[in-house]
């Protein structure tokens, strides 16, 4: 049996020792408040902790990105990343003030992605405890704006600007313990937003109402031929408009993505939706905008690359299940630079994007321990092949 | 009055945040340190306290030797919590069992000086939302860094909750202000210094707690101030800025409780130093109105009042400390 598989057992029990840095660093990062594009505070604490742990280098890169480097022995061997993003959805930007249990950690943001970053910052002082020393650097980043219209942009930057080859990568989420997400989507995510300028009024026979023509929209979407190959769909996720119940509405959006696993589907039908918006922009005389917020190319690891089935062996191994979905994160600017790479969730728990988010405590140990095995065999050359 | 102690004995925590000085200071001075938690039912607060407290100030920096909760009877998790993390627990009712039970915050901190075994405790509110620990090396900084400080009190920009995740902020104080601070001008002026004295978090020297009383409810944080200004004055102490403190509101009809039982503890202990004279009994029930079916009602709470003698008084305790010290 490989090594790392025979240390997972003493990794958990080892990890359990120090669960209270483990969970310290996601209760004193998880309550400085990060929404996208207002991470700063956040970024300088972690930074801050690393270097407390006397982590070789650390500093915020001059896009913002908080890195730390682990210097390893070989001075030839490509570095190995492990990634958690830092930003939250929330835009709540007073101190959050989480809750702990025996059992459990709750509060604003902690399941995207607090414990996955308290998790990464306490990676130094994990692979202490358990003597572990790599022959690749490990550089640990907590990448910038990466939610919503942050578009992955830290991470982008972060590896436009890397200047050596690396060697795989490991993107940490707070959730679902046993996920392992090796592709995405090619995926357009966008917003149509209907507005009706006020002044304009008086002059209609019909007063136009705003909702009333995203519903058309909507209409015309759910009449677009979708492919069964690739596969590809179009979710509307989000809407909001109106102001009461018994008054025209004068703005509403909706926000949707375009999901497929081919990217010219995707811009396919991207470029029909803007036909749509056109169309009936100008039959109701409306202002009606579609806006890209973000977008990722579809990308994947072969189902059968070594790293896919040591991290499946790993979870295996520590008695978890293992799924496989699409995921939106780092991962797949990874994938299209060609750098092995996948997602792993830390631990289990519900009401992920609520005040009341929760994480349960237990489970975390085994998903902590995942991350030196793999790291291990990553360094052993497992994706070297 | 000293004019010039507020300049001198008012620090920042942030003077004190090189956690390896602090060790090294601990470690010269040969002292051990306990961190103690007084609890009645916080189970929503207390395993962060110990966590952060634990992780920060024994694991990464051994600055604390241990971490002691006494806990006064708690109806929820709280003690199941504490002890999930690995601190020692402790029902008040069961240290010193012998003696007569009383059911206070002072009542567990007077006891918490039992079973601790620190040369210096550190007590800190088990109810506190923003709790880092910065909030126990704050208050050990003077108490290492000096010789002749050997009491440190907290004191904060108190935002209040006000409900989840908004917060008000000013506020919180008011005790202090409408009363504690007024009697404290009339009487002791010196001690008005002090920003906030009924904060709940302060450290000291064991030598200083166990020879002073300990009022077993709201009156412990007063009583000990003006014990240990009278007994060794106002150049003992220094007060630490932690900033920010987030901790549950109470409303206006306990505010009232507290201070019943903060005037009553003055007046008692002013006494007692012979400052002033008190021709009549005071009385044990705190008398407040509620309007029912729209008549007023009268709620009368009983606030009877128990103090501890100096802790060094009880035989166990001589046994267990002032032995053992005399052998040393």
């Amino acid at each position: 049996m490989d090594k790392y598989l025979e240390a997972l057992p003493m990794f958990v029990d080892k990890i359990r020792e120090i669960r209270e840095i483990v969970i310290s660093n996601i209760v004193l990062l998880g309550q400085i408040p990060a929404p996208t594009f207002s991470e700063k505070r956040r970024a300088e604490h972690l930074v801050e902790r690393l270097a407390e742990v006397q982590v070789d280098e650390c500093a915020i890169d001059d896009y913002g990105n908080p890195i730390g480097v682990i210097r390893g022995t070989s001075q030839t061997k490509p570095p190995i990343f492990v990634v958690a993003h830092l930003d939250t959805f929330s835009e709540v930007r007073d101190d959050l003030h989480y809750e702990v249990t025996d059992k459990i950690i709750s509060g604003i943001g902690v399941s995207d992605n607090s414990a996955a970053l308290g998790v990464l910052v306490s990676l130094p002082e994990i692979f202490k405890r358990l003597d572990l020393q790599f022959a690749s650097d490990i550089v640990l980043v907590a990448p910038i704006h990466s939610l919503g219209r942050g578009n992955l942009k830290g991470v982008r930057k972060l590896l436009t600007h890397w200047p050596s080859p690396i060697r795989g990568a490991l993107c940490l989420e707070s959730v679902e313990l046993g996920r392992l997400n090796y592709f995405s989507y090619g995926m357009i995510r966008s917003e149509i937003s209907c507005s009706i300028a006020v002044q304009e009024h008086g002059r209609r026979r019909y007063e136009p109402n705003a909702i009333l023509i995203l519903n058309e929209v909507i209409n015309a979407i759910l009449g677009l031929g979708l492919p069964q190959k690739p596969r590809t769909q179009i979710v509307i996720g989000r809407i909001a408009g109106g102001f009461d119940h018994g008054k025209i509405a004068h703005d509403a959006s909706i926000g949707f993505e375009i999901q497929s696993d081919s990217d010219a589907m995707a811009k396919v039908l991207y470029a029909d939706i803007r036909d749509i918006v056109e169309g009936i922009n100008k039959m109701f005389k409306v202002e009606l905008k579609l806006n890209r917020i973000s977008n990722l190319n579809a990308t994947r690891l072969n189902y059968n690359h070594p790293l896919i089935k040591c991290a499946s062996q790993i979870l295996n191994h520590l008695g978890v299940e293992v799924f496989s979905e699409p995921s939106e994160s780092a991962l797949s600017i990874f994938l299209h630079k060609k750098i092995p790479a996948i997602t792993l969730g830390i631990t289990w728990g519900t009401n992920f994007h609520q005040n009341d988010a929760m994480i349960e405590i237990e489970p975390m140990y085994k998903g902590i321990a995942q991350i030196p095995a793999l790291l291990m065999a990553i360094d052993n050359g497992v994706c070297d092949e | 009055m000293n004019k010039n102690w507020i300049k001198s004995n008012t620090f920042h925590h942030s003077a004190f945040s090189d956690l390896k000085r602090l060790v090294a200071e601990k470690q010269r001075k040969k002292v051990a340190i306990s961190l103690c938690f007084p609890t009645l039912n916080e189970e929503k607060t207390i395993a962060k306290e110990i966590i952060i407290m634990k992780s920060e100030l024994m694991i990464r920096y051994p600055l604390l030797d241990e971490i002691v909760v006494i806990d006064s009877g708690s109806t929820d998790q709280t003690r199941n919590i504490a002890r999930s993390y690995d601190v020692n627990v402790y029902e008040a009712n069961n240290i010193l069992p012998h003696l007569q039970k009383f059911k206070g915050k002072g009542e567990n901190l007077w006891k918490a000086l039992h079973v601790t075994h620190g040369d210096i405790i550190i007590y800190i509110d088990a109810d506190i939302k923003n709790i880092h620990h910065r909030f126990a090396y704050g208050l050990l900084g003077p108490l290492l860094f000096t010789d002749k400080i050997r009491f440190t009190k907290a004191f904060y920009d108190r935002p209040i909750a006000v409900g989840e995740n908004k917060w008000r902020p000013t506020g919180g104080g008011r005790v202090t202000e409408l009363v504690t601070r007024p009697l404290f001008s009339l009487f002791m002026p010196g001690l008005t210094q002090i920003l906030q004295p009924l904060s709940g978090e302060y450290g000291g020297y064991r030598s200083i707690f166990e020879s002073i009383p300990f009022h077993i409810g709201y009156g412990v944080e007063t009583g000990m101030l003006m014990d240990i200004y009278e007994k060794w004055g106002l150049d003992v102490m220094a007060q630490v800025d932690l900033d920010r403190r987030v901790h549950k509101n109470q409303d206006t009809k306990a505010l009232g409780r507290m201070a019943f039982v903060i005037i009553k503890t003055f007046l008692s202990r002013i006494e007692s130093q012979l400052r002033i004279t008190i021709s009549q009994d005071m009385c044990d029930e705190m008398i407040q109105y509620s309007l029912l079916n729209n008549q007023l009602q009268p709620d009368i709470c009983p606030l009877e009042q128990h103090e501890r003698p100096p802790i060094k008084e009880i035989p166990e305790y001589r046994e267990k400390f002032m032995t053992k010290r005399k052998h040393c």
